[in-house]
């Protein structure tokens, strides 16, 4: 078989582990329906009741990345909950072409929820406030924000890769975009560097250095060094 | 059986997991972290003849600005301390749970979980005993003489044991949630996001001031002196408030453990 088709194989089995995996079900829907609440009640809030749809929307993912974060760590960390890693090798020896597929399998399983959570996010938003009609180039600026889900989702899943554990990855990550990179920024114009401050330039383009583009690129270098530590780790190590 | 051989029990058993060690890491190095960035930025303020770009200067107020990060090491040691026993083992050894071994060591189950819960309030209490002195020590160590300090030593005292008060209970509260729901996940994500800014309580209280008595509302004024939302109960009733929702979950969790099949 040539390297493309087994690729695709392997990323086949990934998908189809991770949908019948009960957690990610759970972590993918309950995102999409903590959009939908969050929406409503930022909607419904007097304080942003100048702000657009759109503009809610934007302001709701701060919230539901919590669940994409969760969507990314959950197809590497439970194959460590257990002894199910070693079935997986023996499946498929392979460990770089596993890493690549189980990263593909994330990307495509976070671009789903990413997208259905920005939608859903966007119709309650304006079911709330009544209001009707599309703007123009409302598409690309949701897009944006669900590109920003998508590159939290894979940083996940390269911390999950590196520490091999779902506690320690939640803890983390969480950490990290909740409360580390909220109080460097109030301290430290640094903070821009974070992985997820310069991604957040995708839906909230208020940085005076880096733009949706560099901030995308300053996230996915992030993601790059963390997944080719961790995959280099993983080629070597004893499963 | 005697208590207090259980408490000793439970209590190494918990001191003993890296987890709650790294609980306890969260709590007392990432405030410290937090508090050399922000005294140095005080510090730079005051030496630029600018204190007033800063909410406070003072030593103590520097140091204390750290306590509320520590909520999320609380957290950690009170889902750990019981979500470990719900966590399965490698499949290669029987793929049991410790929990079955330990209910057959102690049988009574009120007793158990009374005595794990009092394990949790001991580290909270610990840590943030450490935690809040090493804090205004950095920060004293850094701003030194260079300020004037405006805080009391009686106000200092009260402001610290509140934020030991909001730790416990929440770490109570984390403690309580994860035995019903087993698994260290769920109150983990809701709880840690609930401490930080982007909090779902806190969006609650713009549409409602019943949020102002969800639990970690109604206590965050225990962190006195800190910038807070307006509105919603003071410290005395807030505590109140907060530590009849622990009690409550706390007797929750009571009843679904004696009742259920572990």
């Amino acid at each position: 078989m040539t390297i493309a088709v087994r690729l695709r194989n392997v990323t086949a089995a990934e998908l189809s582990k991770l949908g019948t995996l009960p957690t990610a079900i759970v972590a993918a829907a309950g995102t999409v329906l903590a959009a939908g609440g969050i929406a409503a009640a930022l909607a419904a809030n007097p304080a942003t009741q100048r702000s657009s749809a759109v503009a809610v929307t934007a302001q709701t993912i701060p919230y539901v990345q919590v669940g994409l974060i969760l969507l990314g760590i959950l197809p590497v960390a439970h194959e460590y909950a257990g002894g199910q890693l070693r079935t997986t090798l023996m499946a498929v020896p392979d460990r770089g072409l596993l890493v690549a597929a189980k990263t593909i399998a994330v990307t495509i399983a976070a671009a789903l929820t990413g997208t259905v959570t920005v939608a859903v996010g966007r119709a309650v938003a304006a079911l709330t406030r009544h209001t009707a009609g599309v703007r123009r180039g409302e598409a690309g600026v949701l897009l944006d924000a669900a590109g920003y889900l998508v590159l939290s989702a894979l940083l996940a899943h390269a911390v999950a890769l590196l520490v091999r554990n779902l506690t320690a990855a939640l803890v983390a990550m969480l950490g990290l975009v909740l409360i580390v990179s909220p109080l460097l920024a109030s301290v430290s114009e640094g903070a821009r560097w974070l992985p997820d401050r310069a991604a957040a330039q995708l839906y909230d383009p208020t940085d005076t250095v880096l733009t949706a583009g560099t901030g995308t690129l300053v996230a996915v270098a992030w993601t790059t060094v963390i997944a080719g530590i961790a995959t280099v780790q993983f080629i070597h190590r004893d499963a | 059986m005697r208590f207090g051989p259980l408490l000793a029990a439970e209590f190494r058993k918990t001191a003993t997991l890296p987890a709650a060690w790294a609980g306890v890491a969260v709590a007392l190095l990432g405030s410290a972290g937090i508090t050399v960035l922000n005294a140095i930025s005080a510090r730079a303020a005051i030496a630029a003849g600018h204190p007033e770009l800063r909410a406070f200067t003072s030593v103590f107020q520097t140091g204390y600005a750290a306590a509320p990060l520590g909520t999320v090491g609380a957290i950690v040691i009170g889902v750990v301390a019981i979500g470990s026993e719900y966590t399965s083992n490698n499949a290669d050894a029987g793929g049991g749970r410790q929990v079955t071994t330990t209910l057959a060591a102690i049988p009574h189950r009120t007793g158990l979980l009374a005595a794990k819960a009092l394990t949790v309030v001991l580290l909270a209490v610990t840590t943030a005993a450490l935690t809040i002195p090493a804090c205004v020590g950095i920060a004293a160590l850094v701003i030194g003489d260079a300020t004037r300090e405006t805080v009391t030593l009686d106000e200092a005292l009260t402001r610290s044991l509140g934020a030991a008060l909001y730790w416990t209970l929440m770490g109570l509260i984390a403690f309580a949630v994860t035995v019903v729901t087993r698994s260290g996940m769920f109150p983990l994500i809701a709880l840690i996001a609930n401490s930080s800014l982007v909090s779902v309580s806190l969006l609650l209280t713009r549409l409602t001031p019943l949020a102002f008595w969800l639990p970690d509302m109604a206590g965050r004024r225990l962190f006195g002196g800190l910038s807070t939302v307006e509105g919603g109960l003071d410290a005395g009733a807030g505590a109140i408030v907060m530590a009849a929702w622990t009690l409550a979950l706390l007797a929750t969790a009571a009843t679904v453990f004696s009742r259920r099949d572990a």
